[in-house]
């Protein structure tokens, strides 16, 4: 018995599995495809940053991308820090004496900013988020999770009609 | 056979130095460290400062070896130029401090470390030979009998913008009492506008001319340096309460009550140790309040402290220069003169 491989055999199961294809290729697609960037133009933006023990108010910071930001850093009780990361970007407050400073956000994507000065037992814990731009990662997700729910379904379409072709 | 004894002793003799290594290096180690003290800072509702009286003789250097416990904290000694030095937890901060007079001199915290801050102050007691410090010259409040509680008086205010640069025009008009420090220290700007409307001399001028000119008289009193010297202490020891624009409303006080004389109630204490019926300190870019109080009186308020309202004493801590400077400065808020930006 000679193995049954003519090149008609081949097209066949290419072609009864082509749907699994695409649905990779744009999954892929979805992962790596570069974002339409917000068309938004700059703005100076003013942040005032309140610092106690132990969180920042606000915690959730969201600017565009490019933005202008000057970061006051207010200290409530004790001396606090503020560090951005992703960003050579250092404030250090005392109380009752507010200190600002001004960067470009040129990078876009979620940083953290933590406390840059030990301040009490929760001091590691005092951490905040800056989000420039929209969160990619997310909207990313949230199209994979779509997608693979499109193929389950589609999957459980093809996959008797397959059975029945091969018996 | 005697080889193996002398083995057996060298084998003895190597154990015993690796054991009395560690000790003897302790040994050393606290041998340096006889005159130095480990002095631990914590915030003052965990203890404050781990010793809160050293005694020294003038002349012999104390060594302090300090960390702190949990915030950053600062150690300076009162009425003096020194600059303190800061205290970072989990780092070890050596210093040195020689006293050349015999007395007693406090130390505090210069970073704030809490709404009580204020409070982690201990004393340093120096005996010895040597010229004893001057006890300070009783301050004018009190030589002059100002009741530094009393309200401040105010009868007319500023209706626009002072200016000392305009009151200076006017200053070959004044009279010589008006120029007079002792006038300065011990009269409120307001009174003075008043002592000066009822001159015949200055009839021509406009309420507003009187202003400027009590404004520059003002200004003339300090220079440009003692003003940033003031503004400099204000921003690290007051504006954490009185704001960083003298409006009372710093980030100790923010959740305090704007005093109002109508809700005063005699019954509840204030003062108590929890800040119970605290309220925010007054408004000082309000000229209705700072331009009632002599120099003399807010000298006294910094020396003295509020008396159960919250507001610590300085006396032991401000040279009479740096409340001189403060005082200069505080002026600023009620003649609505913008601060010098570029200060750090």
């Amino acid at each position: 018995m000679k193995l049954p491989l003519p090149i008609s055999n081949l097209i066949t199961f290419f072609l009864q599995w082509i749907w699994l294809f695409v649905f990779v290729l744009s999954g892929l697609l979805i992962l790596i495809a570069p974002l339409p960037q917000s068309s938004r133009t700059p703005q100076k933006r003013l942040i005032r940053i309140e610092a106690s023990s132990f969180q920042f108010t606000p915690g959730q910071i969201h600017i565009n991308p490019n933005d202008e930001v000057t970061v006051e850093l207010v200290s409530m009780d004790v001396v606090h820090g503020l560090s951005l990361d992703g960003y050579d970007f250092e404030l250090k407050a005392d109380p009752g004496q507010t200190v600002s400073a001004t960067f470009v956000a040129d990078k876009a994507g979620v940083f953290r900013f933590r406390c840059s000065v030990a301040c009490g037992n929760l001091h590691p814990f005092m951490i905040g988020k800056l989000q420039i731009g929209p969160n990619q990662l997310i909207i990313r997700g949230i199209a994979l999770l779509i997608l693979s729910i499109v193929t389950a379904f589609y999957s459980v379409r093809q996959i008797p009609q397959l059975q029945t072709r091969l018996a | 056979m005697k080889k193996e004894f002398l083995a057996r002793i060298l084998v003895i003799l190597f154990i015993l130095i690796a054991v009395a290594i560690p000790f003897a290096g302790q040994w050393l180690f606290s041998r340096n460290r006889i005159n130095t003290i480990e002095l631990h800072a914590r915030m003052p509702e965990n203890g404050g400062w781990s010793i809160e009286r050293i005694d020294a003789v003038v002349d012999e250097p104390i060594h302090l070896r300090m960390t702190s416990d949990d915030v950053v904290h600062g150690i300076a000694i009162g009425k003096s130029d020194l600059p303190g030095v800061d205290i970072y937890p989990g780092e070890f901060v050596e210093t040195t401090f020689v006293f050349d007079q015999p007395g007693q001199y406090t130390f505090y915290c210069t970073r704030w470390c809490g709404p009580n801050h204020w409070r982690m102050r201990g004393t340093i007691d120096v005996s010895g030979e040597g010229r004893p410090l001057q006890p300070e010259p009783q301050p004018l409040f009190v030589t002059l009998d100002i009741d530094i509680d009393s309200p401040p008086i105010v009868e007319t205010v500023p209706t626009e913008q002072v200016s000392a640069e305009r009151g200076a025009n006017f200053a070959s008009l004044l009279p010589t009492y008006a120029i007079d420090r002792t006038t300065y220290l011990s009269t409120s700007p307001a009174v003075l506008w008043m002592r000066l409307r009822a001159e015949s001399a200055l009839f021509s001028l406009s309420d507003q001319d009187i202003w400027d000119a009590v404004a520059w008289i003002w200004q003339r009193q300090t220079t440009p340096e003692n003003l940033e010297n003031g503004q400099r202490l204000y921003a690290e020891n007051c504006a954490a309460c009185h704001g960083e624009t003298g409006k009372g409303d710093g980030v100790m006080v923010r959740n305090n009550p704007v005093w109002d004389p109508g809700n005063h109630n005699m019954d509840k204490s204030s003062g108590s140790f929890t800040g119970e019926g605290f309220v925010r300190p007054r408004d000082s870019s309000d000229p209705k309040n700072l331009l009632g109080t002599s120099p003399a009186l807010l000298e006294g308020k910094i020396i003295r402290g509020g008396m159960g309202t919250g507001m610590p004493y300085w006396g032991p801590i401000f040279t009479s220069q740096q409340i001189e400077n403060l005082v200069s400065y505080l002026f600023n808020f009620a003649w609505g003169f913008t601060p010098n930006e570029n200060l750090d």
